[in-house]
């Protein structure tokens, strides 16, 4: 039959054309599953705070019955989904509504100079590598209002959105020592774990991975840091998914033999842990034993601290931390659907005084509300967090995400660190933090 | 052309009318009972040769079998070698339906697939008998087809587009009552006969209206009975009796449009081996079970297990998608004495039967036939009726700004930070406030079941579970007299029904949500009362 | 020594179970697929229909949950339960010895022993007159249709007042979304000013429960000092304010108390392999990387029925709980599983796992399939809690006697 549109009517389509990749890959089953009933809605933090996003079931499981071959995404409002994966966990019915939003979003036609933003944002080593040479240069151009205005004019980077200093020296050359290309010779040591450290701790916090690195090592577990690239995750949630793909190949392929060897490949990002577990099989589409076995392999850093804890000791002492921190875990990590780890190894910590976010997520979600146009409705999504924080009258607040701490720290005006600083604390860990405004 | 003078109004069985009964009566030239696609296309056939027509339904539109069926708008393939005249029949209507409606029609084309288990000399016997009944027919390579359609079965030997397409049943009757009443015609909607005798020439009919408890009396030289199911039952009162075989046929929707195209197994024509995209859900066709009456519209549990297993051959994966509902309607076919064969395999060309041998001039039956050639079929009828030639064939209804649903209407939207959308009533299907407003308006119908046929209202996954409620509150701020709760407990009972079938795993897990809703959180009982 | 209990579902039955074991120092996990029954909530604390709690208690059938366990026990329960609520910063009304009648949305009138205060407010023993208030925009509630069918009962109904709403804009909001207005003291300030002129000669108030997020109490004290009317909350359409309060608020409280929750994964029942089949070790989670295990002394079946697939049906006739299979009862023939009127009883609605007398879930002879699993609330079998309006009387009642079993 040749293919042509038939009559000019609202039920006319181009009944040849294929259905696009995105469209196919969750073939109706997925919006089979739902049954309507708002529970993700009633949870989703942006739908709460504005109108202009219906909500995830309507934009996901409910749009997705009027997919046609000519109209893959059904409602342009799923832009305003910022992915923070919290409809997908409260869902009773295994819709994995977050994930339909997710790969939603990246058929919507990019917009113009938007789109060059979106491939800025969703490259935070390649930004470092540029930023490095000149960031003496670039840390007071980043705190230049005029600067600012300047970008969020024309690019569309919010100008009140925090962001991190690149640090002069990576962690891979700070810690270049431990860098194995693959696992090491049969027989194992004991306790072994690949490191993946993502680029975040890498180019901006590498303080960080040395800390968790010397907490590893005191416990007696010999790390490694495997060859990786970015997870991939910024370029998932910036729609560009063949980008993702090859970052996700490529790390695959780096750790698949580590993962192969019953070697846990442990991580200090919440999003590049949930990128390897779930994202690269539920949203890039990767499939096989290799990204089974990688999945499996990985686990959060306070997730692997428990199974420490849990096996025979002796284990070294807890010292105490009189501190009275509020605990915030990131979207990314309840979507691990493991709980809040931190939480439970931090509670052996003698004097710490921990209180728990009542928030479902701190409004960043990544790179949303870094962008002009989100901006606004994340600071209202992460309102109740600030509160909480001032009201609490805490010392600090905790919580395992990076982009979460960038933000939090600026919005709650309170120092905001990764959990597992506490932990070096109570173990009498050297402080690795910079000072305030220099690199390592 | 013979014109009605009513002279006396006495019926022939005898009972008197009682003097103080005030019946208003009216008159036309042609009484056509039955608002169905057969009746409403024989009204719409005779306005147009200028005749004044009634026409009586007992229901709302689309209420009976014309509104209970799977949407295809044959291109006659299907009959090819079973019933070589109907098919003939369906190619020829097909093209002139889509020139009549096209808003109603989605020009989905068609797939006839000869799976590996499939007998492949009936393929060639196919073919032939296209050609000889003038059905278009390509091959298409089976990969080509397994890339438009993602989901149907990798085991394809052998693969033909023809022209079928989706018929939107509801559209279309829409668009016939609009034509008739647009041109000296009124159709009656819950008005039922309950008589009709001789009377001057031609016949009178009682008549009640079902929502105003009004009687009425018409007179007309002609009468045609295109009561569907009910032909039977409407000739009865009459005296006449009519042979004739009900085969009840039940349908499942699956909850999403699983393909875009028409698929149908290139096998003799059997149980199940259909599936039609409608809208944003995709329709699994039909048993044929032989029933006592035309109200029989049980559902058994081996109809749907064979429904989504036939379905299974053309899409493996059938089994994983969610089946959303399920109804039945019935057919009249024309069964002489000494037929004996299974109601499917009955001849599905149309009969036109003249009465006047009977005794009762100007009374005529039609039944039997397909929705695709109900303008042919009027066309037969309406020229018994009149001498002028029929022009159905060459007037398109009148063009129609849909004024109701259409499908992901409210999906059209501009950019999100410029967006002001309208008030969803139903969210599952994209149905408005406004659109429930105008429905209301038109129809004066408190019934909530008639909403749901206008606007698709409560056909989505949900089944009703939130816009009940909400489309009941409309109704009670609109409309006066109407049930304490709006009509939540009658349309919630309708729902039930077309969701008991499916009634395991998530479809069960979606009758229970849709249960507490109704009764847990809002309070709901079954309501008789209506608010004066 | 410290039991540690795994509660798998987080509905009313498992929040509840979970708090109070943890308050009585077991060391409980809750793992939950989703948050389910209590957004389809009104948050009350029904006992039939009825309203004669006792009556019903003594009458019931054999097979019923809550047969064998007295009206003691609810009453603790019960008690627990209000205790639990209030210290939750989410103050319950009521008592066995004084059931209220509340108003519902459609008109019907709930016999509840136990509401939350906002909608306690609505007693119907207080003849005050009514009037009903439809939110302008706001699609999920009628005035018309409960004010139509109150008057029909006898119920003073003073009127029904539109009231409008700011900041409804470019669609519908969900109560959640009002709710979540009304949190903000300043959109409170200027829904007074608004209202109060409609409100001339209204003394009672009736509004659909979209009055705040978290503390409804302070919302309505503002609402009536700025308007100078009583005022109660109806609950309507999910997501319902308040299921959803009492959902957070029991949530909150057990990670406060020390419950450890774990939200997302779905669970499947993980077997002593050294016990020779009688005991279960844990759960294994559906983590997103993978399976992985938790491990307890007990396990506590606190999954729901159907709707939120504590057990789960097959087309070929099979119902099994969805976290052991253990096999369900149910007739063979599909079409026995429902009757044709919805408010007639549903047998579908009386299907789950029926309990020995120490809360095992167990054969038809009464042999515990396992010595360390319980199960409570709606998974159990033998009552349609629809029809019987006895919901949340079976969850807080088999949620009390389990835990009491499993910490003995």
């Amino acid at each position: 039959m040749k293919a042509s549109p038939v009559g000019s009517g609202p039920m006319s389509i181009d009944v040849l054309a294929p259905l696009s990749a995105g469209a196919s890959g969750l073939a109706f089953f997925e919006s089979d599953l739902c049954v309507k009933c708002n529970i993700c809605t009633a949870a989703c933090p942006v739908a709460g705070v504005t109108e202009l996003f219906p909500g995830p079931k309507a934009v996901g499981p409910q749009a997705a019955r009027f997919r046609l071959p000519t109209r893959p995404e059904p409602d342009p409002r799923v832009a305003w989904c910022s992915g923070c994966g919290v409809c997908s966990r409260v869902c009773p019915h295994d819709v994995p509504v977050a994930e339909m939003n997710v790969i939603a979003k990246s058929e919507l036609p990019s917009r113009g100079v938007r789109a060059l933003r979106d491939s800025i944002l969703a490259r935070p080593p390649e930004v470092a590598r540029w930023l490095r040479p000149i960031r003496l240069l670039g840390r007071p151009a980043f705190r230049s209002p005029l600067l600012r205005a300047a970008a969020q004019r024309v690019v569309g980077i919010a100008r009140r959105a925090p962001f991190p200093v690149v640090a002069p020296t990576p962690l891979r050359r700070l810690r270049r020592d431990r860098i194995r290309s693959r696992p090491p010779a049969q027989p194992l040591p004991a306790r072994h774990v690949a490191y993946f450290h993502g680029c975040s701790t890498n180019d901006y916090e590498p303080w960080l991975g040395r800390t968790a690195i010397e907490i590893l090592e005191r416990f007696g577990v010999e790390v490694s840091l495997p060859p990786q690239r970015c997870c991939g995750l910024p370029l998932l949630s910036n729609a560009d998914f063949a980008a993702a793909r090859r970052r996700a190949r490529s790390n695959l392929e780096s750790l698949q033999p580590w993962a192969e060897r019953g070697i846990p490949i442990v991580g200090t990002s919440t999003s590049c842990t949930l990128a390897l577990k779930h994202e690269y099989r539920a949203v890039l589409g990767l499939s096989g034993s290799a990204i089974d076995q990688v999945a499996h392999a990985t686990q959060d850093f306070f997730e692997y601290m428990e199974h420490l804890l849990a096996a025979d000791g002796p284990h070294p002492a807890f010292g105490p931390v009189p501190l009275r921190l509020l605990y915030h875990a990131p979207c990314q990590l309840r979507s691990h659907r493991i709980g809040t780890p931190a939480v439970r190894v931090l509670r052996r910590i003698p004097g710490l005084q921990l209180e728990l976010s009542l928030a479902e997520c701190c409004g960043v979600a990544g790179t949303y509300g870094l962008k002009r146009e989100f901006y606004d409705v994340a600071v209202r999504v992460g309102a109740d967090l600030m509160r909480q924080a001032r009201a609490s009258g805490v010392d600090g607040i905790l919580t395992d995400s990076e982009t979460c701490r960038w933000w939090t720290e600026t919005h709650a005006g309170l120092s905001s660190r990764h959990p597992l600083e506490v932990l070096a604390m109570s173990l009498g860990l050297p402080d690795r933090r910079p000072r305030s405004g220099e690199g390592t | 052309m013979r014109t009605a003078t009513p002279t006396s109004i006495a019926p022939t069985d005898g009972r008197p009318l009682p003097a103080n009964r005030i019946v208003t009566t009216l008159s036309s030239d042609l009484l056509v009972i039955g608002a169905g696609a057969t009746g409403l296309g024989v009204a719409w056939d005779a306005t147009l040769r200028g005749l004044s027509v009634t026409v009586v339904e007992q229901g709302d539109l689309g209420q009976g079998t014309s509104g209970r069926y799977h949407g295809l708008l044959h291109s006659g393939a299907r009959y090819v070698v079973s019933d070589p005249a109907s098919a003939a029949d369906c190619a020829r209507e097909n093209e002139v339906v889509r020139r009549l409606v096209p808003h109603a029609v989605e020009p989905t084309g068609g797939y006839f697939l000869s799976t590996d288990d499939d007998p492949p000399d009936y393929v060639d016997r196919w073919l032939a008998g296209c050609r000889g009944a003038g059905v278009a027919v390509e091959e298409l390579d089976p990969a080509q087809v397994m890339r438009q359609e993602p989901l149907v079965t990798p085991r394809l030997a052998r693969a033909f587009a023809v022209s079928d397409a989706a018929l939107d049943s509801f559209e279309l009757l829409h668009a016939l009552a609009r034509g008739v009443r647009a041109s000296r015609g009124s159709v009656l909607l819950r008005h039922r006969v309950t008589g009709l005798v001789p009377h001057g020439g031609g016949m009178l009919a009682r008549i009640v209206s079902l929502r105003d408890e009004v009687a009425l009396q018409l007179a007309a030289p002609w009468v045609v009975n295109a009561a569907g199911p009910f032909v039977g039952v409407v000739a009865a009162m009459a005296g006449v009796h009519l042979p004739l075989a009900l085969g009840k046929g039940t349908m499942v929707a699956m909850t999403s449009r699983l393909t875009q195209t028409v698929l149908n197994r290139c096998k003799p024509p059997h149980d199940g081996d259909i599936i039609v995209p409608v809208g944003t859900v995709c329709v699994l066709g039909t048993t044929d079970v032989p029933v006592r009456a035309p109200t029989d519209l049980t559902i058994e549990p081996w109809e749907i297990d064979l429904l989504i297993r036939e379905g299974q051959a053309l899409i493996p994966t059938l089994r994983r998608h969610r089946p959303l509902r399920a109804w039945a309607g019935v057919r009249a076919l024309y069964r002489p004495a000494d037929d004996r064969a299974p109601t499917r395999d009955l001849p599905r060309a149309h009969v036109l039967i003249d009465h006047a041998p009977e005794g009762l001039p100007g009374f005529l039956t039609i039944l039997g036939g397909k929705l695709t050639t109900f303008r042919r079929m009027a066309q037969d009828i309406v020229d018994r009726v009149s001498e002028r030639p029929c022009t159905t064939a060459i007037t398109p209804l009148p063009a129609e700004e849909r004024r109701f649903y259409r499908l992901g209407e409210s999906l059209r939207r501009p950019p999100p930070t410029q967006s002001r959308p309208e008030r969803l009533v139903c969210e599952c299907e994209g149905v408005t406030a406004s659109q429930v407003e105008a429905a209301l308006a038109e129809s004066g119908s408190d019934d909530l079941d008639d909403l749901r046929r206008d606007l698709r209202l409560g056909m989505g996954p949900c089944q009703g579970a939130f816009c009940t409620y909400r489309a009941a509150a409309a109704v009670a701020a609109t409309l006066p007299d109407v049930p304490l709760d709006g009509g939540l407990s009658a349309f919630f009972r309708e729902r039930w029904r077309g969701i008991r079938p499916l009634a395991w795993g998530r479809g069960l897990r979606q009758a229970d949500i849709l249960r507490r809703i109704q009764i847990e959180a809002l309070g709901a009982d079954p309501v008789d009362e209506v608010v004066r | 020594m410290t039991r540690s209990v795994i509660v798998v579902g987080a509905g009313l039955t498992g929040l509840y179970a979970s708090i109070l074991a943890a308050r009585r120092g077991a060391q409980v996990l809750l793992v939950a697929q989703g948050r389910g029954g209590l957004a389809l909530s009104h948050g009350c604390i029904d006992v039939w229909h009825d309203g004669d709690v006792r009556f019903s208690f003594r009458n019931l059938d054999p097979a019923h949950p809550l047969a064998g366990l007295g009206m003691a026990v609810f009453q603790a329960a019960l008690t627990e339960f209000l205790d639990i609520v209030q210290e939750a910063g989410l103050p319950y009304a009521g008592g066995l010895d004084r059931p209220m009648r509340l108003p519902r949305a459609l008109g019907t009138i709930r016999t509840t022993a136990a509401a939350p205060v906002t909608l306690a407010a609505g007693s119907l023993d207080d003849k005050t007159p009514i009037h009903m208030a439809d939110l302008r925009g706001f699609r999920d509630f009628s005035a018309n249709l409960a004010a139509g069918r109150l008057r029909t009962q006898g119920v003073p109904i003073g009127g029904v007042v539109e009231l409008p709403l700011a900041e409804v804009g470019a669609r519908d909001a969900y109560a959640h979304e009002l709710a979540g207005a009304f949190d903000d003291p300043g959109y409170r300030a200027e829904v007074c000013s608004t209202w109060k002129p409609l409100l001339r000669g209204v003394r009672r108030l009736g509004l659909p429960a979209v009055l705040g997020t978290s503390d409804p109490t302070q919302v309505v004290a503002d609402l009536e000092a700025g308007l100078g009317v009583d005022i109660f909350e109806i609950p309507t359409l999910p997501p319902s304010l308040p299921g959803l309060r009492l959902e957070r608020a029991l949530r909150h409280r057990a990670s406060s108390i020390g419950v450890d929750v774990v939200e997302g994964p779905s669970v499947r029942g993980e077997i002593d392999g050294r016990s020779a089949g009688r005991r279960v070790s844990g759960v294994v989670a559906a983590t997103a990387g993978g399976p992985r295990a938790f491990r307890a002394d007990t396990v506590l079946l606190a999954t729901g029925g159907p709707a939120h697939a504590g057990w789960m049906s097959f087309a070929n006739g099979e119902v099994q709980d969805s976290v052991f299979g253990l096999p369900v009862d149910a007739p063979d023939d599909r079409e026995a599983w429902t009757s044709p009127d919805p408010f007639e009883s549903q047998p579908y609605a009386r299907f789950g796992l029926r309990l020995d007398s120490r809360r095992h879930p167990c054969d038809r002879r009464g042999r515990p399939y396992f010595e360390n699993l319980f199960a409570a609330g709606g998974l159990l079998a033998g009552a349609d809690r629809t029809l019987e309006g006895s919901r949340q009387v079976i969850d807080l009642a088999t949620a009390f006697a389990a835990v009491e079993a499993m910490l003995r």
